[in-house]
């Protein structure tokens, strides 16, 4: 994170910071879950 | 967040736990900018239980019968899987009782101090841990001359020394 956005997010109220958690870990389990499907799904057999 | 707060504070006025402290990464949030975590860790005092063998059975079943469900480690209370830890030593009971009182969403809540945070990330010394440190010292958000009274009363010197020969030598 640049310096300046950092000192920025660093600067907000507790429930701001929250809320940007929050947007964080769900980004994160939804790559997580995109991740596992595409583990999951068959790659096409050559023929 | 304010969904499992507030069920922390009315399990607090129920007298399940006794005081109760935010730590870990969403501790370290109301200090830094905010850095990517899944779980809340949270100091509690138990009513009643002391010594080294205390039983977290009570909140559990509490929070059991209001349809909280466990996943692995954690407890989940509202969208927030919740890590409950009791004070293991005098270094974790005044992080509890020296915490700082604030609010989420005008929900009351309670963070461990900057300067305990630091010193208990140093007593568990993980990587990740030491990384924390680091965001604490490079965003200026502790008091040394606090942190310095709580590494030396805690036996923390050592480890302190060590942490500044490996990361912060040149720096200061």
């Amino acid at each position: 994170m640049k310096p300046k956005l950092q000192a920025r997010m660093a600067a907000l109220s507790f429930s701001e910071k929250i809320k940007v958690l929050e947007k964080l870990r769900d980004r994160e389990k939804a790559i997580a879950a995109a991740g596992l499907r595409r583990n999951g799904e068959k790659t096409p057999r050559k023929s | 967040m304010r969904e499992t707060l507030e069920v922390i504070n009315r399990m607090q006025a129920d007298g399940v736990i006794g005081e109760y402290a935010i730590g870990g990464a969403v501790g370290a949030t109301f200090y830094l900018a905010p850095a990517a975590t899944a779980d809340l860790d949270l100091f509690v005092t138990l009513p009643g239980q002391t010594g080294l063998l205390v039983s977290l059975s009570p909140i559990y079943e509490y929070l059991r019968s209001r349809g909280c469900t466990e996943q692995d480690e954690y407890i989940v209370i509202g969208d927030w899987p919740v890590q409950f830890l009791t004070p293991r030593n005098s270094l974790h009971e005044e992080a509890v009782a020296q915490a700082v009182a604030t609010n989420v969403e005008g929900v009351p809540t309670r963070v461990i101090s900057a300067e305990h945070l630091v010193a208990i990330a140093l007593e568990t010394g993980r990587a990740k841990d030491h990384t924390r440190i680091l965001q604490f010292l490079e965003q200026q958000a502790v008091d040394r001359d606090r942190l310095k009274g709580i590494v030396e009363r805690y036996g923390l010197s050592a480890k302190w020394n060590r942490f500044e020969q490996r990361f912060l030598k040149g720096q200061q």
